[in-house]
């Protein structure tokens, strides 16, 4: 059996003296979309950057095909939330997506090429020579996927990536993000505090719980989510399926446990 | 029309030194009339004063590129490595409100009087506003940056040469603006007490000779100089850190 | 480790301290002097009433200097951040005047003054004018736009406006200018000693090493980087505590 692509086992990780995350497992195999919602002060970012290789986990194991995660590598691409601050205001949008490329060791020659079919699949072709300055909230997340997909990741990690952006926009990359992931045949770990978004997007729901109590797990439920692709934000959004999982996250979130 | 007003009020000040000059307000003896100043600069020029603006000038670039060249590899050394900038800035705080000028003794007695000792000063004074500055923006490079860097897998250099330079640019340059006054009047000063031949050294003698027109031609040269060199750098800073103002 | 956090500044310096005490010790020179001896030495300088003299005058120099300075500088500063045309006219004048480096202008004062007090205070004053001006000029444009607005709202008539607005919002402004004014005037006060005055402390060190004394010498350098460093952080307290006091970020 292939080892699945990402393994979290029994990794609890502690953080200023308080533990985050409880003893949580579960394994993410080749070409998944796993979201993890959950309520403030749960854990889900802090999961996130310790499957990155960010955090080190204080007990059990990251494992990534089988190896231990110790520290960052470039097969895992993170999407940071405040995308301002992830950028390079001195470089311009091919600059910053060149900057993955520089570190890969990639030879100059073939930098063009490769920024141009990255930012084209973003669709920032027309803005390579912007400013991230010069660009909206949602454009410069893009540039910041854009960076991410030069890496030729094998993982992907968002932290609550459209969280600073308006609803329009937020919908539109959700769409986008949703095509480039199947184009490329991504595997991704996808947190988020908007349930919805976590339906939509996802093949699994992980819920995590906040203060689970000691000796119990922070990871509450994992829910499949067993709505067909294609999806649309009109039609999927009143599939019955979807409107069931809505209500069973909700309840999860307000009471904070899963229905049975 | 701000401008026609600019340099309305210029000529309006220039016509009050010509007023308080040739009507005695101020005597002569301190206050030459602008002619004799226009006529002692022009006189000088193509005598002395020339070779002095250039020794002086020379001394001040002289320093302040060693001086800017040092501070940013020394800051840089310092600012990517926490543990450097806890044990050692301290220090380095304490070093940054004393006068460059206060080393000139210590540097006489090392040193002795000569050209060399000035520039040593003019240096070491000089370098601390840049190395200060490169710290600055080293430690201030914003931690999500540094994550990315990780993520990116970047090795130390590749980290100081594409994140920690361009982001501590902006302190850099100002840094280097800083050191350019310093070096500038380090230079003077150093003229002055190891009466090394330059405009800090005529204008002593002019004052010690009472010629008064020969001080205020020195004194307008120092403020070109010290305009002509800040203006240049004022633009540099502009085009080198054009991706601000967009 | 509580202990070894705050002894941390101290131990590069002491270090360095340490290991030119060493490597002085054993070469004797007119140059240079270990650092026990110039700790002697400043003993013996407390002692006799030379420092305190030397230190007053500078800093009796710096402070007056920095007084004229302030009262032209913010008068001025006022002025033009008030009056847009008044700021773009005066403009050319001041980029033509601000470069001339303060100690060009020592061999003037010297020959107006003579040596003394009145020499050294006015190089300081026009050293410490321009940045004071100009802070201050850019502290009043500065206003936050929305105060402004709140102030028509309230049909405030302009003395009112002036006294409970726009100079309360400038306050801490004011105050980060004084700080750099502090710092500019102090070091001017010294090089002017060192340069040309008689007195105060830059010229005490010049004759001592002239004296061929490194001790005393390298005394008053460790003293003034003292004077200069506590005054400097005296200066950064005030400025903190008034802005928050006036609820600006620090």
């Amino acid at each position: 059996m292939a080892a699945s692509l990402l393994e979290f086992d029994r990794v609890s990780i502690h953080l200023g003296g308080r533990e985050i995350l409880s003893p949580t497992s579960f394994e993410v195999g080749r070409g998944e979309f796993v979201c993890i919602v959950g309520p403030s002060g749960c854990g889900k970012t802090t999961l996130l950057r310790a499957a990155a290789g960010l955090l080190k986990a204080g007990g059990g194991a990251v494992r990534h095909s089988g190896q231990p995660v110790t520290a960052p590598s470039r097969e895992i691409a993170f999407v940071f939330q405040d995308y301002g601050r992830a950028l390079l205001p001195w470089r311009s949008v091919s600059g910053n997506v060149a900057l993955a490329l520089e570190a890969a060791g990639l030879p100059r020659e073939q930098h063009a090429a490769r920024i141009a079919s990255v930012l084209q699949k973003v669709g920032l072709g027309a803005h390579a020579q912007k400013f991230p300055a010069q660009l909206s909230g949602g454009m410069q997340q893009r540039v910041q996927i854009a960076r991410c997909l030069a890496q030729t990741p094998q993982l992907l990690m968002m932290d609550e990536p459209f969280g600073a952006l308006d609803a329009l926009t937020r919908q539109g990359l959700q769409d986008e993000v949703a095509r480039l992931v199947r184009d490329e045949g991504l595997t991704v770990l996808f947190v988020t505090h908007d349930l919805e978004e976590a339906i939509y997007l996802g093949d699994r729901v992980i819920m995590l719980q906040a203060h689970p109590g000691p000796g119990r797990p922070s990871l509450a439920r994992m829910l499949p989510v067993d709505i067909p692709y294609p999806r649309d934000q009109l039609a999927t959004k009143e599939h019955p399926r979807f409107l069931a999982l809505r209500r069973e996250l909700f309840a999860f979130i307000e009471h904070g446990h899963a229905l049975a | 029309m701000s401008r026609l007003g600019s340099v309305a009020v210029l000529g309006l000040l220039i016509v009050l030194w010509w007023a308080a000059s040739h009507g005695g307000w101020i005597s002569r003896v301190f206050l030459p009339t602008p002619e004799a100043t226009l006529a002692s600069l022009e006189e000088g020029l193509r005598g002395e004063l020339a070779g002095f603006t250039l020794a002086t000038t020379t001394r001040m670039l002289q320093g302040w590129l060693l001086a800017s060249l040092a501070g940013v590899a020394l800051g840089a050394l310092i600012g990517i490595s926490p543990a450097a900038r806890a044990w050692l800035l301290p220090t380095l705080e304490f070093v940054r409100p004393l006068p460059a000028s206060a080393l000139l003794p210590l540097a006489i007695a090392l040193f002795g009087l000569s050209a060399g000792m000035v520039l040593a000063v003019v240096t070491f004074g000089a370098m601390w506003p840049v190395l200060l500055a490169t710290v600055h923006g080293f430690a201030a490079v914003d931690p999500r940056l540094q994550e990315v860097s990780r993520c990116l897998q970047l090795s130390r250099g590749a980290f100081v040469f594409k994140l920690g330079l361009p982001n501590a640019l902006p302190d850099i340059l100002a840094g280097m603006r800083l050191s350019l006054t310093v070096s500038l009047i380090v230079s003077v000063v150093g003229e002055m007490i190891a009466s090394q031949p330059g405009l800090g050294q005529a204008i002593l003698l002019a004052a010690r000779a009472f010629r008064a027109s020969e001080l205020f031609a020195g004194i307008v040269l120092l403020g070109l100089i010290g305009f002509a060199s800040n203006t240049l750098l004022s633009f540099t800073e502009r085009r080198l850190l054009r991706w601000q103002t967009l | 480790m509580r202990w070894l956090e705050r002894l941390r500044p101290w131990i590069f310096p002491a270090l360095l301290l340490a290991l030119a005490e060493v490597v002085l010790r054993q070469r004797a020179s007119d140059a240079l002097a270990p650092p026990s001896a110039a700790l002697k030495s400043f003993v013996g300088l407390v002692a006799d009433g030379a420092l305190l003299q030397a230190t007053a005058f500078t800093l009796g120099a710096a402070a007056l200097g920095l007084l004229v300075a302030s009262v032209l500088g913010v008068i001025l500063g006022v002025l033009l951040g008030l009056s847009r045309r008044a700021a773009d006219w005066s403009e050319l004048s001041v980029e033509l005047l601000r470069p001339v480096p303060s100690v060009a202008l020592i061999p003037l004062a010297m020959l107006v003054f003579g040596f003394g007090l009145r020499m050294e205070v006015a190089v300081v004053a026009f050293a410490a004018f321009w940045p004071m001006l100009l802070l201050t000029q850019a502290a009043v444009r500065q206003v936050d736009p929305r105060l402004l607005e709140v102030s028509r709202v309230l049909e405030l008539g302009p003395w009112d406006r002036a006294l409970k607005i726009v100079l309360p919002a400038c306050v801490p402004r004011l105050f980060v200018a004084l700080r750099l004014g502090v710092a500019i005037a102090l070091v001017v006060a010294v090089t002017v000693e060192i340069a040309a005055n008689p007195n105060g402390m830059g010229y005490a060190m010049m004759i001592a090493q002239q004296s061929l004394d490194p001790a005393q010498m390298l005394a008053w350098l460790g003293w003034i980087g003292v004077v200069g460093f506590v005054v400097n952080a005296g200066a950064l307290a005030l400025q903190q505590s008034v802005a928050r006091r006036m609820g600006a970020a620090p």
